[in-house]
């Protein structure tokens, strides 16, 4: 049996999602199955692909600074956002 | 090899293929021999800042003339002509700033100084902590990793050979001319332009020449894709800080920081110490710049001689050697004063006096 | 200054930083992770507080504990962005803002993926083999609910296996790899009868739960708008280059897959260390005497970034360099006796590489339009316009497409890019070379490099001359 922490809330792109405390931003968007994170410049969608900080194609932002959502923890009421290029 | 060129050019960066260009032009059977690959040493690294208030005064002429070229290169090269402002922090730099400026715009460049208010207008996202400023509205920049891009088209299109991965070790003196060998290969030709930046100094002691070279070693840093934070090329009084956000949003910041290394042992490396103060001026400068990344610093070596002038001329007591280079500022005259090169060794009177090798340099 | 500094807390690195501090070395252990393990034995996260024990939880806490009791210091959640040789031969790191100095610097950065594009690879659903096994380590949970494992390598199976572990659906593994590729692995495997017994362990798990298995197949195509909704399979020839037989279609909501490991050389390469192409090894790796000393001096490399050869010799190659530099700091000798049972194990580690060396045919896959670097959207198209133009050299294709400059640095596509130029100059690998390293090793924000700044007492060197 896997016993998880408590249930946490936390909102990407404007909606509210559950998490796991302690847990990636990461794990918490693929377990409610938000897979699609950000755009490339090219407009193709792109979502979690290293897992382990590398591709930066999982980045989203944080008070303005882009993190990698793969090695970053989610926070209760933790406000991330989508990240845009130009 | 049994062909004899008319002239080796050594060094494929701007210099060295603008000059080919117009030797070719002028008739004469041309090889290019490069060490690395055609336009990727300082021409491909370089900051591409296109800014006559970075210019010397006594080159203003050369620099007005580059920036003509370097708009005829247009898109090919990422010309972009936004116009640009030279910033004083504090009374000291503003000082500076009148006294270098007024200079300047005498010696011809189209520089103005700026209230604060249209500074603000024009470029929101400045620190306001400006004291004063200047603007060119013939400042701009170029895309500098097209270099190689460029001219590699341009020499296939002029007919001119070129070896690339072709470190010239040796090179002979012989009845037909010089051969110039890379170990594995040797090239004979008639005439030699030496053309090579940083490596300027070892090559030309393979004839037995001392100049006077020595290489500075800038530093660059470009940032991932930010939103809309300037319009035009941003530089600073003392020299020390060039930022513009080329078209795709990424930021490049330069200056002329030095990093560590030498020619010889190859790129040169970043170093810390004035990596650091380089970000920290541009995030001064640039408030904004705090929360974006910096994906990656280089450097590049930038030769230049005791006087901070080009070599540009025949060599003393070698009838058939040529060499052109080291300019302060040389990304921006290069494709100018190449023509003027071409020109003399082809025997033809340049348009602008060309600066003699073996001069006295004190 | 600390005596030696190690760069990478997984079984090599943190091996390294034991065996230096029980010599009384000072030292600091440094990791970009939140604890010790590297990928390998990789720690749950915090927000698993209780579940079963595996193999590589066990070494996991074993290894962390060890850390705890030792002398080491360590600081990990740390990104080491820059490395500099100072003109002491002493070494300077840039971790966020704060600088750190060694006399001797380990680097044990370990592995990354080697990813070669198909159709589709870009969409999100899509991960890793290397990215899965992190989602089962940390966050015990699979990367969707059905699931094609593809690539080469041993890694293939054990995703697969892992995913049904954890109670997820594999909709099909399409291995490159024949059957006759693991056969002609298992001699060098038996001679650690729980390595071989364990990749059977994973084949024979995938074919009782009735798993498709597609031997010799690779993915043609990844299907979907925003997400992958299913992929299409196709037969590959012996250099799994694709052939013209019929594609099969299969449903699925997640792919994952890869092609092996490379070493992850970026730190070696930007402390100036000499590397060369080993295909056994698994590509560019630093070139490196039997202790792990570099071509630099005070620079030394162990683990899997010295070359691939797995968890098994890891421990004792960190330990070897470690030794090295007790000797060269010190000039202590000490017991060589390791070095038998490591040529013994290396072996294994060699076999498992054997079956992840990517064959020339896999640039088939790379249609024109298919975005090779990620970052920057570039296509094969553009990348060999470029190339045919006269542009052979990574640094020359870089320059003219942009393709690596992006904030992943290249390292996605890289491979792409020497496997698509390969193909069309015919020159080997070492003759194509690599684009020049530079810092910082990982994107990092202007705040996080420096604190505010008093103007004033900014080091503005003499003004350029007028």
């Amino acid at each position: 049996m896997i016993e998880r922490s408590v249930e946490i809330s936390f909102e990407f792109d404007g909606k509210n999602y559950p998490a796991f405390d302690g847990e990636t931003i990461a794990a918490a968007l693929l377990r409610s199955n938000v897979l699609n994170i950000r755009n490339a410049p090219s407009g193709s969608p792109r979502g979690i692909f290293c897992v382990m900080g590398a591709c930066q194609e999982c980045v989203v932002e944080i008070d303005g600074i882009k993190v990698e959502a793969c090695r970053t923890s989610v926070a209760d009421g933790l406000i991330i956002k989508r990240a845009h290029d130009v | 090899m049994n062909v004899i060129f008319d002239i080796a050019v050594i060094g494929g960066g701007n210099m060295g293929c603008g000059a080919a260009i117009r030797l070719a032009e002028g008739g004469m059977r041309t090889i290019i021999l490069e060490q690395g690959d055609i336009g990727q040493g300082a021409s491909g690294v370089n900051a591409g800042t296109l800014s006559l208030q970075i210019k010397r005064v006594k080159l203003m002429p050369y620099a007005i003339k580059g920036h003509e070229e370097w708009q005829n290169m247009g898109a090919e090269v990422g010309f972009h002509k936004t116009g640009g402002y030279t910033l004083a922090f504090n009374d000291r730099e503003a000082e500076l700033l009148y006294e270098r400026m007024t200079l300047k715009k005498e010696a011809g460049a189209n520089i103005s100084f700026v209230s604060d208010k249209e500074l603000i207008e024009k470029e929101p996202a400045l620190a306001r902590k400006v004291v004063a400023a200047s603007y060119c509205g013939d400042d701009g920049y170029a895309n500098s990793l097209l270099s190689g891009q460029y001219y590699r088209k341009k020499i296939k299109q002029s007919g001119i050979s070129f070896l690339e991965k072709f470190k010239v070790i040796q090179i002979r003196e012989n009845s037909d001319g010089f051969e110039i060998s890379s170990g594995g290969q040797t090239v004979v030709a008639k005439r030699l332009l030496l053309a090579c930046g940083g490596w300027m100094k070892d090559i030309a002691a393979m004839i037995g020449a001392d100049l006077p070279i020595n290489a500075r070693i800038n530093t660059v840093s470009v940032t991932e894709r930010a939103p809309r934070l300037l319009n035009s090329i941003i530089g600073h009084a003392t020299g020390l800080l060039t930022m513009k956000q080329k078209e795709n949003g990424t930021v490049l910041i330069g200056g002329g920081w030095q990093g560590k290394g030498t020619p010889e042992q190859g790129r040169g490396n970043v170093s810390l110490e004035t990596l650091i103060p380089n970000l920290q001026l541009a995030k001064f400068a640039l408030p904004k710049l705090s929360k974006i990344r910096i994906v990656r610093s280089w450097t590049g070596f930038e030769a230049n001689v005791p006087d901070f002038y080009p070599l540009a001329g025949r060599l003393a007591n070698k009838e058939n050697v040529f060499v052109l280079g080291c300019v302060r500022g040389g990304y921006t005259i290069g494709p100018y004063i190449s023509k003027l090169m071409g020109d003399y060794i082809l025997g033809r009177q340049p348009e602008m006096p060309l600066f003699d090798p073996s001069r006295d340099f004190k | 200054m600390y005596d030696v500094i190690v760069l990478g807390a997984g079984p090599a690195g943190a091996n390294a930083a034991l065996e230096a501090a029980d010599n009384g070395l000072k030292t600091l252990l440094l990791d970009e992770q939140k604890v010790a393990g590297g990928q390998v034995w990789r720690a749950k996260s915090k927000s698993i507080l209780k579940a079963p024990s595996t193999e590589a939880s066990e070494k996991g806490d074993e290894l962390r504990t060890k850390i705890n009791q030792s002398a080491i210091e360590v600081k990990f959640n740390s990104r080491v962005w820059h490395i500099e040789k100072q003109d002491d031969d002493t070494w300077l790191m840039a971790s966020d803002a704060e600088q750190l100095t060694a006399k001797a610097l380990i680097i044990a950065t370990g592995s990354q993926e080697r990813i070669i594009p198909t159709q589709g690879w870009t969409l999100p659903g899509v991960i890793g083999l290397g990215g899965a096994t992190v989602l089962f380590k940390e966050h015990m949970m699979v990367p969707g609910r059905r699931t094609v494992v593809a690539g080469n390598g041993p890694l293939v199976f054990l995703v697969a296996s892992e995913i049904i572990r954890l109670k997820g659906t594999v909709a099909a593994v399409v291995s490159l790899n024949n059957r006759i590729d693991w056969l002609k692995a298992l001699p060098s495997m038996l001679s650690n009868p729980s390595l071989a017994w364990q990749g059977f362990k994973w084949i024979f798990k995938l074919y009782k739960m009735r798993v498709p298995v597609f031997w010799q197949h690779g993915i043609n195509k990844i299907e979907g708008k925003e997400k992958v909704e299913g992929v299409t399979v196709i037969k590959v020839d012996h250099n799994w280059h694709k052939s013209d037989q019929a594609e099969q279609y299969i449903p699925a909501e997640s792919v994952c897959y890869g092609h092996g490991l490379m070493p992850a050389i970026e730190a070696t390469r930007l402390a100036g260390a000499d590397h060369h192409y080993d295909e056994l090894l698994g590509g560019w790796v630093p070139t490196i005497d039997k202790y792990g000393r570099t071509s630099v001096s005070n620079l030394y490399a162990c683990g899997d970034n010295a070359g691939i050869l797995g968890v098994s010799v890891a421990p004792m190659r960190g330990r070897m360099a470690a030794l090295a530099v007790l000797e060269d700091l010190t000039g202590k000798k000490h017991n060589k006796k390791d070095l038998k049972i490591f040529d013994k194990a290396k072996k294994i580690g060699l076999a498992a590489t054997a079956l992840s060396i990517p064959r020339s045919g896999l640039q088939s896959f790379i249609t024109k339009d298919t975005e090779v670097c990620r970052c920057e959207c570039i296509s094969r198209r553009e990348i060999e316009h470029e190339i045919k133009t006269g542009a052979l050299s990574p640094n020359a294709v870089k320059s003219g497409t942009r393709c690596g400059m992006g904030p992943c640095g290249g390292r996605y596509c890289s491979e792409s890019l020497a496997l698509i130029t390969q193909h069309i100059s015919k020159k080997t690998r070492s003759e194509i070379g690599l684009s020049t390293a530079r810092s910082p090793l990982r994107p990092v924000a202007l705040d996080d490099i420096s604190n505010e700044i008093d103007y004033d007492k900014l080091p503005i060197p003499g003004v350029s001359p007028l």
